[in-house]
């Protein structure tokens, strides 16, 4: 497969508050954007662990953008957790291998039509250069963090 | 509603039907529906995928009903527009066929699809099938769901005491609801009560408050605050707390009487903002505005009319000025083009209609010639846009008065100019006359001025609003659910939602009644059940979602008996105040804690649904 061909499959985890609504407005403005961004809903992302990030690569996913709320999130102290968490999650892509453009943070309001469009429009031309994902890199990884968060019940055990 | 038969363990005996909508060409002329359905029809456990013009349409949510029925439907899908428009009208109708509301996926094809991509149909119709089998993988872990039902407090809290605020107030109280109705201008009555004239009925605008004042007093179940504004507010539908201030003209006693010491605080089950709107205030030099004497908005040009005297010449002195001819311009600060006008101080322009200028300017136009003939009249207009019983007649009547109409390009507005002797120009590319220059010397121009959102403040930033581009509030969808936002409880009255005139302020104040009136004829209110739950079986206890935690009695521990007998503790929830972020369910290391409705398990399977999904298929079943 040439990389003119080379499609990548990006995934947007969209906040119900702002971003998703602002995916809609992009369409109510009849503006657009490629058909291999997906969007999926999600009260707050903050939900996620750093190892749904890493098993969507390990699955095929090429490239995610966490399209927030910013500091109009509705959640109290949520984007600051969020930001850390990914900060974290870069540092350990970085050490494993695994290209940190991939996964991108972003806020983008309900009204932020050209925001949205600049992103998704980065990311997949970033990921398009990139390549598909190493999904074998992104599985090491993924393992590791499901090890580190279970390590949780490893210490709970060893403490009785 | 929890059985054995909705209640399928992942693949196993779940029968999905998807419902693909056209939306009316909409969805379909980009996407090919019959392929997504034969498409989606593929994936494991979908018992039937149909195509339907209107989903949304009675007929639409026949189908899925009577499918329930008659083809043991436990699982529905809609593929179809936003779920902010119509994921409430398909959960209800899911509900109706017997099922429990919450095995139900909405799917977006219109708004992040069709519309979206109209140059890849191709694509856009491969996105549609990813989307709706992400849904089907959601729907396969999917767990029926209780509403959570919370007390309502069973009181409005009116803000704003103009015009629609006082009309919404009324209403509530002759219904027999309680209302608590703030302003905070130190009168009720807003920019109506100052209007000299209002349209088309004739008479002054502060008669109308006065009849309005009558009725509200005459209602006990209404409490009048006045000179006071909201400083805070809190809680969510059927129990929002608010705290008001002096906002400087407020009578002390009157508060501490209604209200108890400061912090003046009462609580609301439902909210209508009724904020109003402020004149657009032209920029130093548009038009000539304070550059010039003798240019002035519309509102100054109306409250010098009552003490408009006549000259002896047939000419009138307006505050000291003799005019003998008058220039009005339309649209000033309404329908203004990028790269043409200057933007306002948020960097945006105003490209809205204001759609009440029209009227006011040519009856004022007709207003001076009626009553001083001698004064010629130039109206630069763009359009006319008189709409409405009886405005029609009133252009008619400006034109019939013999106001000099010339018509502008919205590109090309007209030019106010210093000319001789203190007077002023106007030059303008008249349309009328095919693009011919036209210079008029006048004693007065009248800008005609739009209307900007008046200030919401400190409800709009803690409610978070939704704001339009054109910064008005904004209503959760322009035809079906006109004065609610998307924030539940809270509902519009009037212009803070957009330029209305008093007649359509009144409608929408009436219908905002209607609706906080359906929501607190009940003693309770029903919450969505997305929030934190904890599977005690593989809660370990560790407290880590504890330190997540931020709301205060949201999740705490309790002791819990071990499968073995001993004691141990484990999460718990509290839904009513649990905000369903699921802050809590990243850090657990046994997924014990989940958000009802988005599991993690949910999203592995959606990310699995997009990437396996289907790209053709055979099996179709036409609606």
């Amino acid at each position: 497969m040439s990389s003119e061909a080379f499609i990548p499959k990006i995934l947007v985890p969209a906040t119900v508050s702002c971003a998703y609504p602002g995916a809609d407005a992009v369409g109510k403005a009849h503006l657009k954007y490629p058909t291999n961004i997906d969007i999926i809903r999600v009260p707050s992302p903050v939900m996620f662990p750093e190892d749904f990030y890493l098993g969507c690569f390990m699955k095929g996913i090429d490239g995610i953008l966490i399209a927030g709320c910013g500091s109009d999130c509705p959640f109290e102290g949520a984007y600051t957790k969020l930001t850390k968490r990914i900060d974290g999650l870069v540092k350990k892509m970085r050490a494993g291998g695994l290209e940190i453009e991939r996964l991108r943070l972003t806020a983008i309001c309900t009204v932020c039509v050209k925001a949205f469009l600049k992103e998704v429009n980065q990311l997949n031309d970033k990921v398009k250069a990139l390549g598909p994902v190493n999904r074998d890199v992104a599985r090491v990884l993924w393992e590791a963090s499901l090890r580190e968060i279970r390590e949780g019940i490893e210490t709970e055990t060893a403490n009785e | 509603m929890r059985t054995e038969e909705n209640n399928g363990v992942p693949g196993e005996d779940i029968r999905i039907g998807v419902y693909v909508c056209m939306c009316g060409g909409n969805i379909s002329d980009v996407i090919d529906v019959d392929r997504v359905a034969a498409a989606v029809g593929e994936i494991a456990g979908v018992t039937l995928a149909k195509v339907h013009p209107f989903m949304c349409s009675d007929p639409g949510q026949q189908t899925i009903t009577e499918d329930i029925k008659t083809q043991k439907l436990n699982r529905v899908v809609v593929a179809s527009c936003s779920p902010f428009l119509h994921e409430l009208t398909f959960r209800t109708a899911v509900g109706r066929g017997g099922l429990n509301p919450y095995l139900y996926e909405h799917v977006n094809i219109r708004e992040q699809g069709s519309w979206s991509h109209k140059d890849d149909p191709d694509g856009a119709t491969i996105k549609a099938i990813r989307l709706i089998a992400a849904a089907i993988g959601k729907l396969r872990y999917a767990e029926p769901l209780e509403q959570i039902q919370i007390s309502n407090f069973r009181r409005a809290l009116v803000i704003g005491g103009g015009i629609a605020g006082m009309r919404s107030a009324v209403d509530l109280g002759k219904r027999g609801i309680e209302v608590l109705l703030v302003e905070k201008e130190p009168s009720l009555g807003g920019w109506v009560k100052e209007w000299e004239e209002i349209y088309p009925t004739g008479g002054k605008g502060a008669e109308l408050i006065r009849r309005l004042n009558e009725e509200l007093e005459r209602l006990n179940e209404v409490t009048v605050l006045k000179g006071v504004r909201v400083s805070d507010l809190s809680g969510f539908v059927g129990n929002y707390n608010v705290t008001l201030e002096n906002a400087g003209a407020g009578d002390e006693a009157e508060l501490r009487e209604v209200l108890g010491n400061a912090p003046y605080r009462a609580q609301a089950g439902a909210i209508i903002v009724a904020a109003g709107f402020e004149p657009y205030k032209p920029r130093a030099g548009e038009f000539g505005y304070e550059s010039f004497p003798g240019v002035v908005t519309l509102p100054e040009f109306i409250e010098g009319l009552s003490e408009m005297q006549i000259h002896p010449e047939g000419r009138i002195f307006w505050r000291g000025r003799t005019v003998g001819s008058v220039a009005f311009i339309h649209c000033v600060g309404s329908r203004q083009i990028e790269g043409v006008h200057e933007k306002q101080d948020d960097g945006k322009i105003n490209d809205y209609c204001s759609r009440t200028c029209c009227t006011a300017i040519v009856r004022n136009a007709a207003l001076i010639r009626e009553r001083f003939p001698g004064v010629h009249v130039y109206d630069f207009y763009q359009d006319i846009r008189t709409y409405g019983r009886g405005h029609e007649e009133i252009y008619t009547s400006a034109a019939n008065t013999g106001v000099t109409f010339l018509r502008y390009h919205g590109e090309q507005p007209p030019v106010v100019e210093k000319g001789a002797d203190g007077a002023l120009l106007v030059r303008c590319n008249d349309r009328l006359t095919f693009g011919e220059e036209i210079e008029a010397a006048v004693d007065m121009v009248v800008l005609g001025v739009g209307m900007t959102p008046g200030a919401v403040g400190k409800v709009s930033e803690v409610l978070k609003l939704p704001v339009g581009a054109d910064r008005f509030l904004q209503e959760v969808h322009p035809k079906l659910r006109p004065v609610e936002v998307s924030v539940n409880g809270v509902f519009l009255a009037g212009t803070a939602q957009g330029p209305m005139n008093i007649e359509e302020a009144f409608s929408a104040a009436g219908a905002a009644a209607a609706k906080a009136s359906i929501l607190l004829n009940n003693s309770t209110v029903q919450l969505d059940p997305f929030k934190a739950n904890v599977d005690d079986e593989s809660c370990i206890g560790c407290e880590r979602c504890l330190s997540e935690c931020v709301y205060t009695g949201a999740l705490v521990m309790k002791e819990a008996k071990g499968t073995d007998g001993s004691t141990c503790r484990k999460a718990v929830v509290n839904p009513g105040l649990c905000v369903g972020c699921g802050a809590c369910v990243a850090v657990c290391p046994t997924r014990a804690i989940y958000v009802n409705g988005w599991t993690l398990s949910q999203y592995e399977a959606m990310v699995d649904g997009l990437l396996n999904a289907p790209r053709e298929g055979a099996r179709i079943e036409n609606a």
